[in-house]
């Protein structure tokens, strides 16, 4: 009989059990308060199970940085805290809710199977 | 990852980029174990911001650099003014000699304006920018006191 140990149960997939957009991720973090990179890194992980790497991290901060979702805090020794925008408050709230809506339209369509 | 690294792998990233984010990123990079996965994704981000740089290649440096600080305008406003009143004033000397003139003139009042109209400013500076970047504060500081001397030398010297 063959082993069925290696085949990957979509709902354990480890691939499938994280979301990934650094930036709506990073917008999400800092919705409960201002944070530097290492604890946003930290957050995230808690938040959705991805770790982002540094690279990534202030790729996204960067972006965000510059379309004003985010702002910079004064430094905290060498780490630089940040804290989301009015804007940003909107944009995460607006990403949210179209995420939730094709999420709830998705599983009612499953339901119907 | 070591700091000798980080600071290798930072220099991957554009100029600018390192001058806003370079001694944060450090702290994070010196933070982080710098497995080889890790500095993949650095190296592969700073491609990225090499190849589409953010704010096109235009970005703002540091928020707390002097450069910065210097050009809020609660910084530039109180140096062109007094810029301005000495310009005035120079140019009167210019024109009209420095002898003393029995009247106030218009020059001597814009002077006059321009020079208490900055005062508000000035505090409104300190406090807010003596806590945040002290010593780039300072300096601004020192730029306006400097300002303000050298507006009111001219009329401190001829005695107008």
């Amino acid at each position: 009989m063959r082993s069925t140990q290696h085949v990957a149960s979509p709902a354990n997939d480890p691939e499938l059990d994280h979301f990934s957009d650094p930036p709506l991720q990073v917008l999400a973090s800092l919705a409960s308060g201002p944070k530097h990179g290492h604890a946003m890194i930290e957050d995230i992980f808690r938040l959705c199970g991805t770790r982002l790497g540094p690279g990534t991290l202030y790729g996204a901060i960067a972006r965000l940085e510059q379309q004003g979702w985010i702002e910079p805090l004064p430094p905290e020794d060498r780490r630089r805290p940040y804290r989301i925008t009015a804007d940003g408050s909107l944009v995460l709230r607006a990403r949210l809710a179209t995420m939730n809506q094709f999420i709830q339209a998705g599983l009612k369509r499953l339901e119907s199977l | 990852m070591n700091s000798k690294l980080a600071r290798i792998m930072i220099r991957l990233y554009p100029r600018a980029w390192q001058h806003r984010y370079g001694d944060e990123f450090e702290a994070l990079l010196e933070s982080n174990p710098g497995s080889l996965a890790q500095i993949a994704n650095v190296a592969l981000f700073a491609l990225h911001e090499r190849i589409f740089p953010t704010q096109g290649g235009k970005m703002d440096r540091n928020p707390d650099s002097f450069g910065a600080v210097v050009r809020h305008p609660s910084a530039l406003i109180p140096i062109a003014m007094s810029l301005t009143a000495l310009a005035l004033v120079l140019g009167h000397i210019a024109i009209y000699g420095p002898a003393r003139e029995a009247d106030e003139g218009a020059v001597a009042h814009l002077w006059q304006i321009l020079m208490a109209a900055q005062l508000p400013v000035l505090p409104l500076f300190a406090v807010k920018w003596l806590r945040r970047a002290p010593k780039q504060a300072l300096g601004v500081l020192a730029l306006q006191a400097g300002a303000v001397l050298s507006a009111m030398a001219p009329v401190l010297y001829f005695n107008l």
